[in-house]
């Protein structure tokens, strides 16, 4: 969570403050703060005092803090007045992001869907609570800057809301570093261990709801109903998450007002949402969930529009506003993040920038002469070229444009591609025609790269959905040949960084080129859906690994090596009548030494692959070696559950495999006492009787 | 009631069935008095394992068979923590390295040093040496082979090693020179068939001279398996009749069954059905290289000679890069694409040509 | 583990299986080996190794420099080179022990082999405090020697580049003191600086006659009765290395137990596949049958011959084949280095062959 905030506020300059992020964030010390004092910094602390008591249901320590921080800076109000020299000069380029929030929902840059939505849930939660309902919890998610925060900003406003946000204490400790240096302030901030996070959480949750029919100085009255607003998720409950259902299943039992958790998708890999609200949680406390799409491009437009008339009108000799395509450009560059977008406008329209670097026009003088070209082509085509136009923009304020696993998959497999017209490109010699393929339109080490995934994991999603877009055996055979080099390329431990970028280059572009059924772009049509598959290799991979070490210790009685362990004695032993001794090993017997004869393939089930999957997180860095060191102990303790125990459990005295007739035969299979796996730490010496 | 393999298992150099020559090699050996490194090697199933078991019992008396199953945890340098299992004896101590993987040299320095550091036995024992016994030690690391031949001149002067292995082809070459070979061949098919009669007899049964040398046949020169094998008709019929089926493990009736597969069918979708069979193969801890091998026998009695030799050259190709690579399937798959193919390619030109 | 490492020294194990022991420690006894006073057996390797200069064999020119050395005549620093087993390590020790005589000996003389550690830090420090240590020009018992004291390095190709040039300081500033003998196999490792800063000799592989003489020597002292043909197989079998043939030699000795050597028990220590074998194969190739080549295979994995070897061998007879053409050897030659490349990738033994005997078959069948 911190770092994620952390990089939110990398895209935003630090001094700047979210346009989307509520105002009332600033009593907790947001940036903020600062411009607040310096606007009100004449009427002095009087009003600070009655600002804070309108929040006077924030937790004690967090408010003790502010106000210690507030008086601290009242004492250096010398430092601040030189400050606010330098500001005063820059207030009228104000960050946009903060000057033009919304303030309807007409201007909002949500689907008018989507906000319908959230207010259905905030009315019927909050004016047609049944007397005796538990609290009820929503939770919004979406990529940044599609507007969640906003709307719930907007939604309460409009509907006479209160609002209470969570904030995490300890920020604290960081923003104590930054204000040392400019107001030289001794902190007296009473240090928070970060246990009592979850803690000061719960009390936060927990109070909130029952002060909520104090009437509160400065509010007007009309508005005692509340909301609890929750963006910043205390770190611990990602580590934990069993505690926050904890204080849910709390929260819902006794609270009287709504919950409403914003939580931002991150294309890095962990879905948060999938992470801290399971399915079992959100069924079982009837938890809401609502989520937003990236900003659709004309809404976009329609916003950056407003902002640039508005800015020309107000300020036209400062500000060189862009001309329809740079907004267009813009547009596209954000990828649906419209914080990120009006950031990059602002930054775009600055006139000295633009005068002394010319960076902006050069660009745009490059995407007009693109989009020159692209205008005699097809619309279709046009389509497909976003990608390759994406990687112009993103020069300036422009986001990395990801893409979504599922996409990226897509995008190799079903390969467009463009026709060459004759007098372009030479064509191959006859004897080489059969390579002849017309030029693609996509580059699949870019797409590799922004799907976030090492190269030899793509390839094993590739691997696994590749065979359904051949046709020809002849061309399967090119393209499996290609996936066992990419294979044999990140083989060796030492060059395997390096190389698996290569080798997902060999796959990708090995499987369009080999597929002739699309080697024009006149014969790509038809191929219809086909769905993606995640890979079944790690499952496979996993249990070939676990019951290989679950033989080994079941079975080490017998004193084989794997090989034959595998391949000769359990599924001999599966035929014989052998008495076993030990339930483990009778039903492993039966699991892995027999196989589904003359029946279909049907053991394995496909996982399907949606358009959010973000891969594997989990599998990413567990390489087949580091299988076996953790495993078998699972494993073993499992199966030593099932099995019935027999009595003399801390012996087990065996005698060799070649033992005589008359001593106990070494071949019968020896129980291994759970004892034993789990002392396996020390070394254990078993006494035994001579006879 | 335990397996016959391992009930009628001989014990004494002086009683084993076979390769009785060189049994009387080794009790020589074990009288010379100083003992040599030793190298074991041969096939599955030819009596290695029985051999050195033997050889212990020559060398130490009957305090070898006193066996425990012994679980020991290694801390490489890196912390990690490694558990391997060992079998030992007061004489001697059996342990398969390749189990730590990656960090098998790590193991095999640990184990040997404190083996070979500990106390020596005493005087009154007939041996001033222990023997470690390593198994599957054509499995073991280049890294873990060098560490090895280190190790081995170092405490010569309290242990000995036994190395076990199928092939002495990846075992480096200053190793070999340091041990004496031993080479066990499989059993002829005389050999299995007269094991086989013996047993058949200990147990009172009778068994039919043409069944034992079928299943002798059937096993591939396998002892265990032929042995195994035996037991398994004895659960499906007895009396023994001479034509009866032999019972077939349930993986290779699963193979045959995907090459038949294969061979019938030669279509994009059809190799997504063998992927999945290819996938419930391993799961069922069939190790891909046997399912390359089983693939490849299978398949050729589906063809004709030219065809024989490209496939075979192809299976030993995708053979050497599965064992290379890091992710088995990618080769199994295109192995069984390329067959395809070329098998595809065959049919049609056989049937051009009876057109024409 | 534990009680493994103790030993059996309880009562109640060892009662047992000391009277089951019965017959083997009687032959033990016999043999003359009584427990405790038995003596360390020591290999014949070492045991046999030329005590002094003039007894090293065949090396005429390095020995002539040497023996001038002997004279008095200042000594280079050294450098041995060849394949192994033809008597680099002994020389140089011979010649030591000639110089120094066995009292000094262990003072003047260091050697490191590879077994040792032997990284830059051990140059660094263990050669150099070896080098500072001064030493007189004279021996206890009165006889002159040289003032220098002696540094083998063994296996020097073993050393990674960085420890020889860290070797090339530590020369040339104790060169008043010590001199260097680096004893390699491929002279192509050593890195030029130190090539240059030593002698050269190349010792030969040793000719068959020069290795008879010696096995038979040997195993006259030893009273070990041996065929005529045991001893021509070992030669052939150990490709001029003494060492190996030696070894073989002890070898063969142990596992008969007194009673002859012969052919069949060399050839098989060695791990050599027998001729029949290789012809068996080759004949399998040229019937072009391929499901008889197949047979053939199995069963020769199922003797458990090494792969590697058989590539080996196979390689000699196919290079000295008559009828074959140059093309078609090279083509087979190449799969052979494809072949034992892979084999020592790990992979199958089976495959392999049988890929590397489809192409024998090919080119075999072609122009039959």
């Amino acid at each position: 969570m911190m770092s994620k905030n952390s990089s939110r506020r990398k895209i935003v300059p630090t001094k700047v403050t979210d346009w989307v992020a509520p105002s009332f964030d600033d009593f907790f010390g947001n940036t903020n703060i600062l411009s607040s004092t310096l606007l009100v910094k004449s009427s002095g602390e009087a009003n600070q005092h009655q600002k804070r008591k309108d929040h006077s249901s924030v937790p004690e320590s967090s408010k003790n803090k502010v106000l210690a921080r507030i008086k601290g800076k009242s004492s250096s109000i010398d430092h601040i007045c030189d400050h606010s020299k330098q500001n005063q000069s820059q207030s009228q380029n104000e960050p946009w992001v903060d000057k033009y929030k919304p303030g309807t929902q007409n201007e909002l840059a949500v689907h008018k869907k989507k906000i319908e939505e959230v207010e259905s849930w905030l009315k019927a939660q909050i004016f047609q609570r049944q007397p005796k309902q538990g609290g009820s919890v929503l939770v919004l998610t979406g990529p940044p800057g599609c507007g969640k925060s906003a709307t719930i900003q907007i939604l309460t406003k409009e509907l006479h809301v209160q609002v209470q946000e969570w904030t995490n204490p300890i920020s604290l400790d960081f923003r104590k570093e930054d204000f040392k240096d400019a107001f030289n302030y001794e902190s007296s901030f009473q240090m928070l261990p970060s246990q009592a996070q979850t803690t000061l959480f719960q009390d936060f949750l927990l109070r909130a709801n029952k002060y909520n029919k104090l009437q509160m100085l400065g509010e007007s009255t009309e508005a005692d109903d509340k909301l609890i607003l929750i963006e910043d998720m205390p770190n611990q409950f990602y580590r934990d998450r069993d505690s926050l259902h904890e204080i849910l299943r709390r929260f819902v039992r006794t609270s009287r007002c709504p919950l409403v958790f914003i939580i931002s998708d991150s294309l890095s890999g962990d879905s948060n949402q999938k992470l801290l609200f399971t399915k079992e949680i959100q069924e079982e406390l009837c938890i809401s969930s609502i989520s937003f799409n990236p900003v659709a491009p004309t809404m976009m437009m329609k916003v950056l529009n407003r902002i640039a008339t508005a800015e020309a009108s107000m300020n036209g000799e400062k500000f060189a506003v862009p001309d329809k395509t740079s907004l267009e450009l813009i547009c596209k560059g954000c990828s649906g993040d419209i914080r990120s977008a009006i950031n990059s406008l602002q930054f775009s329209s600055l006139k000295e920038y633009s005068s002394e670097n010319n960076l902006w026009s050069r660009k745009k003088g490059k995407s007009t002469l693109k989009s020159n070209t692209e205008a005699s082509r097809t619309k279709k085509k046009k389509k497909a070229d976003k990608t390759l136009e994406n990687q112009e923009i993103q020069a300036i304020g422009g986001k990395d444009a990801s893409i979504f696993l599922f996409h990226a998959l897509g995008k190799i497999l079903y390969c467009k591609r463009e026709s060459l017209s004759d007098s372009e490109f030479p064509r191959l010699p006859s004897h080489l025609s059969e390579y002849e393929r017309d030029t693609l339109l996509v580059q699949p080490e870019d797409i590799v790269e922004k799907s976030h995934m090492p190269g030899d994991l793509f390839n094993l999603y590739l691997h696994q959905n590749y065979v359904d877009f051949f046709t020809d055996i002849d061309d399967l055979v090119r393209a499996s040949e290609y996936l066992s080099t990419a294979d044999f390329l990140c083989s060796n431990w030492n060059s395997r960084p390096t190389l698996r970028e290569y080798s997902a280059s060999v796959a990708t572009r090995g499987v369009i080129h080999s597929n002739t059924a699309r080697a024009f772009a006149h014969c790509q049509g038809g191929m219809g859906f086909r769905p993606f598959h995640k890979p079944q290799w790690f499952l496979i991979n996993k249990k070939y690994q676990e019951n290989c070490l679950a033989a080994k210790s079941l079975f080490s009685s017998f004193c084989l090596p794997p090989l034959c362990l595998q391949t000769q004695l359990l599924p001999f032993l599966a035929m014989l009548t052998n008495p076993m001794r030990n339930q483990a090993q009778i039903a492993f017997i039966q699991d892995v030494g027999r196989l589904p004869l003359k029946r279909h393939f049907g053991g394995l089930k496909l996982e399907t692959l949606t358009d959010k999957d973000l891969g594997m997180p989990g599998f990413e860095n567990i390489d087949e070696g580091d299988l076996s060191a953790m495993r078998p102990l699972e494993v073993l303790v499992q199966l030593e559950k099932n099995q019935i125990n027999e009595t003399e459990l801390d012996e087990f005295p065996l005698t060799s495999s070649q033992a005589s007739g008359s001593e106990l035969p070494g071949s019968q299979p020896q129980p291994i006492t759970a004892q034993a796996i789990m002392e396996e730490d020390e070394l254990k010496i078993d006494e035994y009787d001579s006879d | 009631m335990s397996l016959w393999a391992d009930k009628y298992r001989p014990c004494a150099l002086g009683r084993v069935d076979y390769h009785r020559e060189q049994a009387a090699q080794l009790r020589n050996l074990v009288q010379c008095g100083d003992f040599p490194h030793l190298l074991v090697y041969g096939p599955s199933g030819a009596g290695k394992k029985t051999r050195i078991m033997c050889l212990l019992r020559e060398l130490y008396g009957a305090g070898v068979e006193k066996l425990r199953i012994e679980h020991q945890s290694i801390t490489t340098p890196s912390k990690k923590k490694i558990e391997i299992s060992t079998i030992a004896s007061n004489y001697h101590l059996e342990v398969n390295p390749s189990d730590a993987g990656n960090s098998d040299r790590v193991v095999i320095q640990e184990l040997l040093k404190t083996v070979a550091q500990s106390q020596q036995l005493e005087t009154s024992t007939q041996r001033d040496f222990k023997v470690v016994l390593l198994t599957e030690v054509d499995k073991l690391t280049k890294d873990a082979q060098h560490a090895l031949r280190r190790t081995m001149e170092k405490y010569m002067a309290t242990c000995r090693l036994i190395l076990c292995c199928n092939s002495v082809s990846k075992i480096i070459a200053p190793i070999q020179s340091r041990c004496l070979a031993v080479r066990v061949p499989a059993p002829s098919i005389e050999d299995i068939c007269h094991v086989l009669s013996s047993v058949c007899k200990k147990e009172g049964l009778t068994l039919p001279q043409d069944l034992a040398r079928r299943l002798a046949e059937k096993s591939g020169r396998n002892l265990r398996k032929a042995l195994l094998m035996c037991e398994a008709c004895r659960v499906q019929q007895y009396p023994f009749t001479s034509d009866q089926d032999i019972p077939e493990t349930d993986w290779e009736v699963y193979l045959r069954e995907t090459a038949n597969a294969i061979v019938s069918q030669q279509t994009p979708q059809r190799l997504l059905e063998v992927r999945g069979r290819l996938y419930e193969l391993l799961t069922h801890c069939i190790p891909p290289e046997i399912i390359m091998k089983g693939l490849l026998s299978e398949l050729l009695n589906n063809c004709d000679g030219q065809l024989k030799g490209e496939v075979a050259q192809m299976a030993a190709f995708y053979e050497h890069r599965l064992q290379l690579g890091s992710k088995a399937i990618y080769h199994l798959e295109a192995f069984v694409a390329k067959f395809m193919a070329l098998y595809k390619k065959f049919m049609e030109d056989g049937l051009e040509d009876m057109m024409f | 583990m534990q009680a493994f490492l103790k030993g059996p020294s309880s009562i109640s194990t060892k009662a047992p299986a000391s009277k089951e022991r019965g017959t083997a420690a009687a032959a033990a006894a016999a043999g003359g080996s009584g427990e405790g006073m038995r003596l360390k057996p020591i290999p014949w390797v070492e045991k046999y190794r030329p005590k002094c200069v003039d007894e090293v064999a065949f090396q005429e020119e390095v020995v002539a420099v040497l023996k001038k050395s002997l004279e008095g005549a200042d000594l280079p620093n050294l450098l041995f080179y060849g394949p192994p087993g033809t008597g680099k390590t002994s020389t140089i020790l011979a010649l030591a022990r000639d110089l120094y005589g066995p009292e000094l000996f262990r003072q003047r003389v260091l050697e490191l082999n590879a077994s040792d550690e032997r990284g830059i830090q051990v140059i660094r420090e263990k050669v150099k405090t070896f080098a500072q240590l001064t030493v007189s020009g004279s021996r206890s018992d009165g006889k002159v020697c040289p003032p220098f004291k002696i540094v083998i390095l063994d296996e020097a190709d073993s050393m990674t580049s960085a420890a020889q040039a860290a070797l090339r300081r530590t020369m040339e500033k104790e060169s008043k003191t010590t001199r260097f003998c680096l004893i390699c196999n491929y002279i192509s490792r050593i890195i030029e600086p130190l090539t240059s800063r030593c002698s050269k000799f190349r010792f030969k592989p040793l000719t068959d006659k020069i290795q008879q003489q010696r096995l038979w020597a040997v195993s006259e002292k030893e009273n070990v009765k041996v065929s005529n043909e045991a001893i021509s197989c070992l030669v052939q079998v150990s490709e001029g290395d003494l060492r190996k043939a030696i070894t073989f030699l002890q070898s063969a000795t142990r596992l008969t137990g007194g009673k002859e050597i012969t052919e069949k028990v060399v050839t098989e220590i060695a791990g050599v596949v027998p001729k029949e074998t290789i012809d068996g194969l080759l004949s399998a190739c040229q019937s072009g049958s391929f499901e008889k080549l197949e047979t053939v295979v199995k069963n020769l994995i199922n003797e458990g011959y090494a792969a590697a070897q058989l590539v080996n061998q196979l390689h000699d007879d196919i290079v000295e084949r008559e009828d074959l053409t140059d093309k078609q050897k090279s083509i087979i030659a190449e799969k052979l280095a494809e072949v034992d490349k892979c084999l020592t990738d790990g992979a199958d033994e089976y495959l392999q062959l049988i890929s590397l005997c489809a192409v024998v078959m090919q080119q075999l069948t072609q122009n039959g």
